[in-house]
């Protein structure tokens, strides 16, 4: 009886509480949990990582902005099964990050607002993003969120390797401008320090050779997707391209069999040449590069994807905060604005992660320039390609193209035959999506 | 029984060499995540080899448990589980004694409806019941991360079979000694489903704390995730890569409840397994 009465007390004394009449906006991302080490933090300048960053810049906004109350959920990457489930409820979140190569598969279905209003109230022009982030946020002619980063792929580079194989001029790699070059310099590098050149991840990673694949046909303007429901992969472009990678696999000019983090740690070991892989490993293995006593210290390099064919038009993508279509008071999107503001301020914090920043007076920014390689890789956020912002479900078909590719490289299916089956797969996809 | 196994029963040198083999075999995957989980990440990122080798170190479960909510999470999975287990004891309890002992019309009808529910997988019905749940307000709460659980025909059939092997003459003595059929179904046959219960509970609360499909889209904020959705949320990109001593960790702790219900009902496991077989 009196454990009743103490609960009815308590049960009154929380209604008495005052009401918290503040506007409230639910901000979901992925990037992990780290609260850890950063779950007081407010020194944005001293984070690190992609979690310790956007951890600290959402500490610090609530710190700066008291009368805005901020719910943040961290979602298992990349989130959007959970987002799917809460747009389904009718609960959405206000704020989320969400790749910008996904944005297509909300926008078409009016999921997702375009935010031109938000931007405004917010005060950050549109004009002032990169080409590659703005296109990667524009669908239909509409801006569907606000371009957060840009991820490239690059040539991460062992300088000791490329030296001993006579590939280094003037402390600078000396990259292939051609496929004949690329295999010149592959065998060259192979005969001279007995190690493969290309470190590739070629098991489970389907989007590592897709992005390989896109990369070279956008550059030769090959139509990747004439229509939002069509394919083109049977081409004589991309049969160039994928006859590379496997002729590249057949010689032993690349590692074999290894999946993400195999490769990953072969370049940590110094296992080969080159590993072409995204801006987010740039911050790693620079760290790694200063260790002492690491197989790469001192001898870390970056570049864009060479050009190899037609003209240098990388591949990229890249994060985004989108807003979910929901009925929302005027104080809430004006909280939401702020935050958004707030964010677009810190974009050079954001880059320091290794991914390049969306708004392109960062990248004139003397501090940005300062940062390690960043130089060497800032025109990926001019050059950088994205697909036609009709093409949906790119998840879902890179992981039909990759099976395919990774069956053409290995040599279980003739290039011809899998490049068929790819296009056939993914058209068959198109063709049963509503 | 005698105090020594009878020779028929004794395993020969060359049976016990090749269950080792087959023990190591399926334990060495458990002691490389448990390994890799004393790593930091920095040292198993340049080399996941060096598992092998020391300083191994505790500060992959240090950041678990300094993790905002990490103890959330886990006394959520603990009533998640709990709550689910004795849901699921009682009702396949009283269903299974219902169709078991019990004539009323529809019965036959009925109980192949429950079985059919066998073959019906999960992911069939999960877009109705996550929009019947929106419906009702029940997402991120704890009953709507507990009643789908409850709804399962395995339970029921279990409990069915099993109350039809109690012989039926003990319903007989007890009604004739004026017992209720509440006092028979208490006292008189629920204790003697004991093992069937036990059995049942635990793979009940396995199955519970392991799910991660439903209250991935059930519980879409932080503070109703449960222990398996709210580590991988924990999880940063590329974790098994530039986080693969946290990653560890986080299997290992997660593992450690259910490590300690098998241990201690790893009779009934067994048992259940080997009734399984033989049926």
């Amino acid at each position: 009886m009196r454990r009743v009465f103490a609960l009815g007390l308590a049960a009154l004394l929380a209604g008495c509480a005052p009401a918290d009449d503040r506007p409230e906006i639910v901000v979901q991302r992925f990037f992990g949990e780290c609260g850890a080490v950063y779950g007081a933090s407010t020194d944005v300048a001293n984070a690190d990582t992609e979690c310790g960053i956007l951890t600290t810049l959402i500490n610090r906004f609530e710190a700066e902005n008291p009368d805005i109350r901020v719910k943040v959920n961290v979602v298992a990457w990349p989130g959007y099964p959970q987002l799917a489930a809460q747009m389904a409820a009718g609960d959405p979140p206000d704020l989320v990050t969400m790749h910008q190569s996904v944005i297509s598969d909300y926008s078409s279905r009016g999921l997702i607002e375009p935010v031109e209003g938000l931007l405004a109230q917010a005060k950050i022009d549109p004009a002032g993003f990169t080409p590659a982030a703005r296109a990667g946020v524009e669908k239909q002619g509409k801006l569907y969120g606000m371009p957060w980063d840009t991820i490239g792929r690059l040539f991460h580079i062992n300088t000791e390797l490329m030296a001993e194989a006579g590939l280094m001029r003037g402390g600078k790699p000396v990259l292939p401008n051609s496929p004949e070059e690329l295999l010149a310099q592959a065998r060259q590098f192979k005969a001279k320090t007995g190690k493969p050149y290309l470190i590739q991840a070629q098991v489970s990673a389907p989007d590592f050779m897709v992005a390989f694949l896109y990369t070279y046909l956008l550059a030769q303007g090959s139509p990747i997707y004439p229509d939002d429901r069509h394919i083109k992969l049977d081409t004589p472009e991309a049969r160039a391209i994928v006859t590379l990678m496997r002729q590249l696999n057949t010689e032993g000019l690349t590692t074999r069999d290894q999946d993400f983090p195999a490769a990953t740690a072969a370049f940590t070991q110094g296992k080969g040449g080159i590993f072409p892989v995204g801006t987010w490993m740039l911050g790693p293995y620079d760290a790694e590069a200063a260790r002492e006593g690491s197989p790469i210290k001192g001898h870390y390099a970056v570049a864009p994807f060479p050009r190899l064919w037609g003209t240098a038009a990388p591949f990229v993508d890249g994060h985004a905060w989108v807003v979910p279509a929901a009925t929302r008071s005027p104080q809430e999107r004006a909280a939401m604005a702020r935050f958004l503001a707030f964010l677009s301020r810190y974009n050079y914090d954001w880059s320091r992660t290794g991914q390049l920043p969306a708004f392109a007076a960062v990248l004139d920014r003397s501090e940005f320039k300062a940062l390690p390689h960043r130089e060497d890789i800032a025109a990926l956020s001019r050059t950088g390609k994205q697909l036609p912002g009709y093409v949906e479900r790119q998840s879902a078909v890179q992981g039909l193209i990759g099976e395919e590719l990774e069956a053409a490289i290995t040599g279980t299916k003739p290039v011809e035959t899998a490049l068929k089956d790819a296009e056939r797969r993914v058209n068959r996809l198109y063709a049963q999506m509503m | 029984m005698s105090e020594t196994a009878p020779s028929s029963q004794r395993l020969s040198p060359l049976v016990t060499v090749l269950l080792l083999i087959g023990a190591g075999i399926m334990l060495m995957p458990m002691l490389w995540t448990l390994l890799l989980s004393f790593k930091s990440n920095a040292a198993l990122m340049a080399d996941s080899g060096s598992a092998f080798m020391p300083p191994w170190t505790l500060e992959n479960y240090a950041a678990i448990f300094q993790g905002s909510l990490t103890t959330r999470w886990l006394i959520n999975s603990l009533i998640v589980s709990t709550g689910s287990t004795i849901g699921v004891l009682v009702l396949s309890s009283l269903a299974g004694y219902g169709f078991a002992r019990l004539d009323f019309p529809f019965r036959r009808t009925l109980f192949v409806i429950v079985l059919l529910g066998l073959a019906v997988p999960e992911q069939a019905v999960i877009l109705p019941r996550h929009q019947l749940f929106a419906m009702l307000g029940l997402h991120n709460s704890y009953p709507g991360l507990i009643l789908p659980s409850l709804t399962g025909a395995f339970g029921v059939f279990f409990m069915t079979q099993y109350f039809r092997a109690i012989p039926p003459e003990l319903d007989e003595a007890a009604l004739l000694d004026g017992a209720s059929r509440l006092t028979l179904f208490w006292k008189v046959l629920l204790p003697l489903t004991w093992p069937a219960q036990a059995t049942l509970g635990v793979f009940t609360f396995l199955g519970s704390w392991n799910d991660y499909w439903w209250p991935l889209i059930s519980a879409t904020t932080s503070d109703y995730f449960t222990l398996t959705v709210g580590l991988a949320s924990a999880q940063m990109n590329y974790a098994q890569t530039s986080g693969l001593g946290f990653l560890m960790a986080q299997a290992v702790f997660a593992s450690i409840p259910i490590l300690v219900v098998y241990i201690a009902f790893q009779k009934q496991i067994v048992r259940a397994m080997a009734g399984t077989a033989v049926r």
